[in-house]
């Protein structure tokens, strides 16, 4: 019988090899660019959302503009309104649509000021990423309050990159995604008034006027 | 339970459903919704003066050392409920967390596992038939204890009769069983005002909000917090 040997490597086989190796870790390494490309937009910009709403200078108004403008400059807002429609952006009229897209952008700013607002004294750390696909990302972050003894709440940002630029388009907390939420109840309410949307644009405005006033 | 449950709502919904509360798995909706306002009215006009009346009278490492002491009592079911659903190591920090929290930690009312790794985890029948492959069943409100389905309503009543304080005679278990859903009351309540409040607040359909709220709530218990990003719709 003929003993197994080990083969010396010859410079070609080294080289396929070593080639083998290397092709999963240049494929890797756009896609961890991309998750880091996601994971420093979240840790960026939260923390930039933060300073506002903790800055004691601002007066409520500036407050409320300063965190808008940063908000809606990364958030998709046409993208989420147009999902948390439901199938009734299939029948809507465009017109409808859009002034939708409006309302619910005053009611978003107004609600995720809201939420934010009650975290000003804890502090947000990105702890990794997990990629749905070459531009779907979920970056999670540990919301740490300091004068608790509570574990961290896990607080999960959903960014795209398809638009050439990373942007948000949804947030969860413990879990719970916002616009889920908000699709359920938005096509609940179409769904207790015929489906349309001008009652609901109307609501959401209501909302947002209330929501924007100090509680 | 699932079965009685069923049978009951439907005697009692008077309206069909409509294509919306088939969508959204809630066929008796219009029932919800009441039981959602008589409930609304419960909490209105007793849970909340009550809860009140907690956080004027019981300081907050009072309020905190209740909050342990309950949830050192729910760590027996926590325990076979890790087991049954194969969680053998979660199963093993809830039996330290018993051990250590009972004895150390003075009868539950301190939570020293916390402070050395060993931090507490909910787990119930719900989550273990969830687990099984029991499907949830249609959205219910339950009367004083809001949303539920017909699986963790059966969850609820099997963790209530493996619990071993239920062991406790009929005439002290009476009292007993009422004190310790009571405190438990004030102590969730407590804790989620806020919440609730600002829940209220911003939505449009308090409602569905809620329904939705228990049900991703609910599937990232039974998922143990562990991430699953390709369930989520796309945008």
């Amino acid at each position: 019988m003929r003993p197994l040997t080990i083969m010396a490597p010859t410079r070609r086989t080294l080289l396929q090899s070593a080639t083998l190796f290397a092709v999963p870790l240049f494929l890797a390494a756009p896609a961890a660019a991309a998750a880091n490309v996601a994971e420093s937009f979240v840790d960026d910009n939260i923390h930039k959302g933060l300073d506002i709403l903790r800055d004691k200078r601002l007066t409520t108004i500036q407050r409320r503009d300063q965190f808008e403008t940063l908000l809606l400059g990364l958030v998709d807002v046409r993208r989420i309104a147009l999902f948390t429609l439901g199938q009734y952006r299939r029948t809507a009229p465009p017109e409808d649509v859009d002034a939708f897209v409006n309302a619910f952008k005053n009611y978003a700013a107004a609600a995720y000021q809201s939420y934010f607002a009650k975290y000003t004294n804890q502090t947000l750390k990105v702890s990794g990423s997990t990629q749905r696909s070459d531009t779907d990302f979920i970056v999670q972050t540990l919301l740490v309050d300091p004068s608790s003894n509570q574990q961290p709440a896990e607080v999960d940002f959903r960014v795209r990159t398809d638009t050439g630029k990373p942007v948000l388009v949804d947030v969860a907390y413990q879990g719970i995604w916002l616009s889920l939420e908000q699709r359920d109840q938005f096509v609940a309410f179409l769904g207790q008034n015929n489906g349309n949307v001008r009652t609901l644009i109307a609501h959401l405005s209501e909302l947002a006027v209330n929501l924007a006033k100090p509680t | 339970m699932a079965g009685l449950c069923g049978l009951a709502l439907a005697g009692c919904a008077t309206a069909p459903a409509s294509p919306e509360a088939l969508a959204a798995n809630d066929p008796y909706e219009q029932t919800n919704r009441d039981t959602l306002k008589l409930n609304g009215k419960i909490d209105r006009y007793f849970v909340i003066p009550t809860v009140g009346l907690y956080f004027l009278l019981v300081p907050e490492g009072g309020r905190r050392g209740v909050h342990n002491f309950l949830g050192n009592l729910s760590l027996p079911t926590i325990f076979v409920n890790d087991m049954l659903q194969g969680e053998f190591s979660r199963a093993g920090k809830s039996m330290w967390r018993l051990v250590i929290n009972t004895t150390v930690g003075i009868a539950g009312f301190w939570d020293p596992a916390s402070k050395i790794g060993i931090p507490g985890h909910g787990e119930d029948f719900g989550q273990t038939l969830a687990v099984w492959g029991v499907k949830e069943g249609p959205y219910l409100v339950l009367p004083f204890f809001g949303p539920s389905n017909p699986r963790d309503a059966t969850g609820f009543l099997v963790d209530t009769a493996m619990d071993p304080t239920n062991q406790i005679p009929i005439k002290q278990h009476l009292w007993w069983s009422a004190g310790r859903e009571y405190f438990t009351l004030l102590d969730l309540r407590g804790q989620t005002y806020q919440t609730v409040q600002g829940i209220q607040r911003s939505s449009v359909d308090y409602y569905s909000s809620l329904r939705n709220f228990y049900r991703q709530f609910r599937n990232e218990q039974i998922r143990n917090g562990r991430i699953q990003t390709q369930d989520l719709p796309d945008f």
